[in-house]
């Protein structure tokens, strides 16, 4: 008896041992190939807290990110108006979340949406992560009048404009850097007072 | 003796007179797509050099008394040995070398309608060859683990992730994690010499072996020549001795210029990046990421929506979208201008007034995108520059058609697009 006649027979005309067979082979080989996404879910490790989580607690002391001084206390006193500088809560550098830039300008100058309670004695910090890309910002020091001074991502030039709450003034960033509180402390060091006041790094 | 020994074993004699007595017909052209596998030959072979002694890994080790990646002193003791630097740099020239070569060997059979039937399937490979080659560079860009290419990683992985509904999920199996995490480097490492190397020997198998089933195009001055002798078969030169003997000169003289190149001019300093540290210097990518690192610069960053619950945000647009339709739009090229019969010949760019121009204004687009990679130097604002590449793109165009038509109509000739 062959199959086709039985095929015939029962009026079950797609069944013959060939198309049985080709059945059996695809859906094996998506049984194999489906089984295998489960080690797509190994191969992409969960997140461990990371990205950009920061770190910062209140009472934490601001430390230079680079350079020779790295590690070391930032004193108010080595800083003109126009200056500006990267830095690490103390004892938390590793984070690359917990980078902020440290800028000293004329009190005056800050307009709105800049948060006053905020910043000290013309001291203001921001996220140094572009909002964009994930960059860390520059200064653009301008010696001739230091309130025209801004914040530069080098990546994709994107602008902040430290005395406006760093809002974007050209480029791709789509938000600003996020604020975050700073005062002197009395031995002339400087400390965070506050959380980041808005998301930080890139916006995706 | 040998020769008899092995021919007696593997019937050298039939494999010399089906395949080695093959007619390669020539044009000065064909060398574009030879300058691409040799460059890939000589990464491999520069490769296997490096892979003897870089170490994929960013534990800290001390060198000269800091802490650095272990990634990143590896390279630089790389470097420092007899011929380290020259090895390396001829490694990451003929990278740019063979992209170029790429980019021209497309170009080329763009212009001379090389892909029109029976070609589709390989100007498809020859597509996915130069995708391949791109992200052959990207991984290898991340490994020397410099200041440089961890920034350059970086922004990589946030397009990545930017990507609505997988971003976050395609980022962490791409990246092995958070970049930078531990697992990035040995995960690059083993797709830049593995996986992308095997990649390509597969690519570029599969190419020839089509290219051989196929045969070459030919100049359109076979033609007559042909016609006249009433046959049909290929004129050209045999592989064996004639072409192989060109190739292998050429291969060597690449060989020279490369070796050339990278004994004189520097290139990927990573001594003068340093390790990864905070603060991002003024940097541009390589010249074939210029395009893709110039349009993210002109996507205004408030360029966001939503569809179906996933966000499209600029950088969606410049990293992915962007570069994903432009792939799209060449892949089509040969199912867009179809033709019945199969063509034998190359076409004359100069008579296809259409397909020509809309080449040519191509070019100049990504040209433009390129230039916007540098408008922080020349100090144009994005939207000036979105501007100018968008008339200049047209212009290139529409000026080229006209000129295209005016001759093809003086030649009195029954211009076909
Ligand atoms: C079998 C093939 C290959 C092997 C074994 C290999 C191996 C390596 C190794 C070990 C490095 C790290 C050392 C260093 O940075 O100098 C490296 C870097 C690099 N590779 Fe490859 N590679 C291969 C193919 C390719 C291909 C096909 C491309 C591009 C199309 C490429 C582009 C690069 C680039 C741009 C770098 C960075 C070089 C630099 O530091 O300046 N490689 N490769
Ligand atoms: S990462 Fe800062 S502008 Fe792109």
């Amino acid at each position: 008896m062959v199959d086709g006649n039985s095929a015939k027979e029962t009026g079950r005309e797609g069944i013959t041992r060939r198309r049985f067979t080709l059945g059996m082979l695809i859906a094996s080989i998506a049984g194999a190939f489906g089984s295998l996404l489960a080690l797509l879910k190994v191969l992409a490790p969960e997140k461990k807290g990371g990205g950009y989580a920061t770190t910062i607690q209140p009472g934490d002391v601001l430390i230079y990110a680079k350079g020779g001084s790295a590690g070391s206390p930032i004193t108010a006193s080595s800083m003109n108006v126009g200056d500006a500088v990267l830095a690490y809560p103390t004892g938390k550098s590793s984070n690359p979340a917990n980078l902020v830039q440290l800028i000293k300008l004329e009190e005056a100058a800050f307009k709105p949406p800049t948060d006053m309670s905020l910043t000290d004695k013309g001291f203001v910090a921001y996220s140094a992560i572009c909002t964009h890309l994930g960059c860390t910002v520059s200064w653009m020091a301008n010696r001739e009048s230091p309130a025209a001074s801004f914040t530069e991502c080098f990546c994709h030039n994107s602008i902040f404009n430290p005395a406006e709450g760093a809002k974007v003034m050209g480029g791709p960033a789509p938000i600003p850097l996020a604020q975050i509180g700073v005062k002197v402390m009395q031995d002339g060091t400087l400390a965070f007072t506050s959380d980041f006041k808005g998301p930080i790094g890139p916006q995706v | 003796m040998i020769f008899k020994w092995l021919d007696e074993r593997l019937e050298l004699r039939k494999f010399k007179e089906k395949f080695l007595s093959k007619t390669f017909p020539t044009h000065p052209t064909f060398l574009l797509g030879e300058t691409a596998l040799f460059s890939f030959v000589t990464l491999v072979a520069t490769g296997i050099f490096l892979g003897f002694l870089y170490e994929p890994s960013t534990t800290m080790v001390s060198l000269f008394g800091a802490m650095v990646p272990a990634a990143y002193a590896s390279v630089v003791k790389i470097d420092l040995l007899p011929m380290g630097m020259i090895i390396r740099r001829i490694h990451h020239w003929s990278a740019m070398i063979m992209i170029a070569a790429i980019l021209a060997h497309l170009l080329r059979v763009y212009f001379t309608a090389s892909y029109r039937k029976p070609r589709e399937i390989n100007w498809l490979v020859g597509l996915s060859l130069w995708g391949t080659a791109m992200i052959g560079a990207f991984t290898g860009y991340l490994l020397p683990y410099s200041q440089f290419s961890v920034t350059a990683t970086s922004i990589a992985y946030y397009m990545a992730k930017s990507m609505p509904w997988i971003g976050d999920w395609m980022s962490r199996l791409l990246f092995a994690g958070d970049f930078p995490s531990d697992g990035t480097v040995p995960r690059f490492f083993f797709m830049h010499v593995m996986l992308i190397p095997a990649a390509l020997i597969g690519l570029i198998s599969l190419h020839m072996l089509i290219l051989i089933k196929q045969k070459h195009t030919e100049p359109k001055s076979n033609k007559d020549r042909k016609e006249a002798q009433g046959g049909r078969r290929l004129i050209g030169i045999p592989i064996w001795p004639e072409q192989a003997v060109i190739s292998l000169s050429f291969f060597l003289f690449l060989l020279f210029v490369v070796v050339l190149m990278a004994a004189y001019i520097p290139l990927n300093p990573i001594e003068m990046y340093g390790p990864p540290s905070p603060g991002t210097p003024v940097m541009r990518p390589d010249w074939y990421f210029l395009v893709v690192y110039g349009f993210l610069k002109l996507v205004p960053g408030d360029l966001v929506f939503t569809i179906l619950g996933g966000k499209i945000t600029p950088e969606t647009i410049g990293g992915v979208i962007f570069p994903g339709l432009n792939f799209l739009a060449y892949a089509l090229v040969p199912f867009i201008d179809r033709s019945k019969e199969p063509q034998p010949y190359m076409e004359n760019p100069l008579h296809r007034p259409f397909m020509t121009s809309l080449g040519i204004g191509a070019i100049i687009f990504l040209c433009m995108m390129a230039v916007a990679g540098y408008i922080d130097v020349l100090h144009i604002t994005p939207r000036a520059m979105t501007v100018y590449a968008l008339v200049a793109t047209a212009a290139a165009w529409s000026v080229s058609y006209a000129l295209l038509r005016w001759y093809n109509g003086k030649r009195g000739n029954n211009a076909k697009a």
